[in-house]
């Protein structure tokens, strides 16, 4: 796994302030909030940050076949990430992504509606499950666990390998510092305007998320004293 | 309103929410789904990743724990067959 993996990179000319670290949500999470997330990755590099979201292996438009890694490669692959850049980093992470970015170093986390992997999980079951059942072949969350102990499993698309399947399931968001943690409509402090994205069986788009995730990293930036 | 009935439209309320979320159908589309309106098979946005979604989703806003032993191919097909289905796991 030593192949360099490709950047997604947004960032001003000259030195950024700071470097934001994306970690997008797993899977087809992903699919459904990028859009979102690089028209905020731009806000973000009108204002002074570069930004950037890496390809992790198994990812995107990485050689390594999803099926030979799991969440430890994940979280390794992202602390060397965070380790080659230069200059005060924060690692924003959106749901499952929340999963995978403690082991690396940066000056700050933020988190947008973290989730554990233990529900991303059981989605990725039942939606195999339904999916089954349309084509006549009858599968339950049970039948779906013993056969990912042993052996790959086709989730959504996603061909997942047994220590993959297990981490996902036993997965809890682990604590880093400093963080700001925020959750997405419903007013309060700790909520910032839009809609979850994530959940939405076609991709969407809302422009004014897209202002709210900016302005608030930028924001919690300036609280840390980044700048 | 008793107990029972504001509970009942609280979870309404919550399942509209949720469809809206996830099916992006937007507030005034969700607020006119009737029990007989269609949703898998009908709607082409409600796919297997889609009841899956709304499955987990339910459980996490509305607090309860569903078997899936006991989900059948029924309850997605009307918005009242889900309610009916929700309501129940809620005052259960």
């Amino acid at each position: 796994m030593s192949a360099p993996e490709h950047q997604f990179r947004i960032a001003p000319v000259g030195t950024p302030r700071a470097t934001i670290l994306f970690v997008p949500p797993l899977f087809d999470e992903a699919n459904r909030i990028r859009r979102t997330l690089v028209c905020a990755m731009r806000a973000l590099a009108a204002d002074g940050f570069a930004t950037l979201i890496p390809d992790l292996p198994g990812q995107n438009e990485s050689l390594v076949p999803l099926e030979q890694v799991d969440l430890a490669a994940w979280q390794g692959a992202l602390a060397d990430v965070a380790a080659a850049i230069d200059g005060p980093l924060i690692i924003a992470a959106l749901r499952g992504g929340a999963l995978i970015d403690h082991h690396a170093k940066a000056t700050a986390w933020w988190r947008l509606a973290p989730v554990g992997g233990a529900a991303l999980l059981r989605t990725l079951l039942r939606a195999r499950v339904a999916a089954d059942r349309e084509s006549g072949v009858t599968s339950s969350l049970d039948s779906l666990q013993a056969d990912a102990a042993t052996a790959p499993l086709l989730l959504a698309g996603n061909r997942l390998s047994p220590a993959m399947i297990a981490q996902l399931g036993s997965a809890e968001i682990r604590p880093v510092e400093p963080l700001r943690t925020v959750t997405v409509g419903g007013g309060g402090a700790d909520a910032i305007v839009g809609t979850p994205l994530w959940l939405r069986a076609e991709p969407g788009e809302d422009a004014a998320m897209v202002n709210a995730i900016a302005a608030d990293i930028a924001a919690w930036s300036a609280t840390c004293g980044i700048g | 309103m008793t107990d029972s009935a504001s509970q009942t439209s609280g979870v309404d309320a919550a399942l509209r929410a949720l469809l809206a979320d996830v099916l992006g159908l937007g507030t005034d589309r969700a607020a006119a789904l009737s029990d007989d309106s269609g949703l898998f098979g009908a709607l082409p946005e409600f796919d297997s990743m889609a009841v899956a979604t709304v499955l987990t989703e339910m459980e996490d806003r509305l607090g309860i724990l569903i078997d899936d032993d006991e989900i059948e191919g029924e309850i997605f097909e009307t918005y009242g067959n889900l309610l009916a289905f929700v309501t129940r796991k809620v005052t259960g």
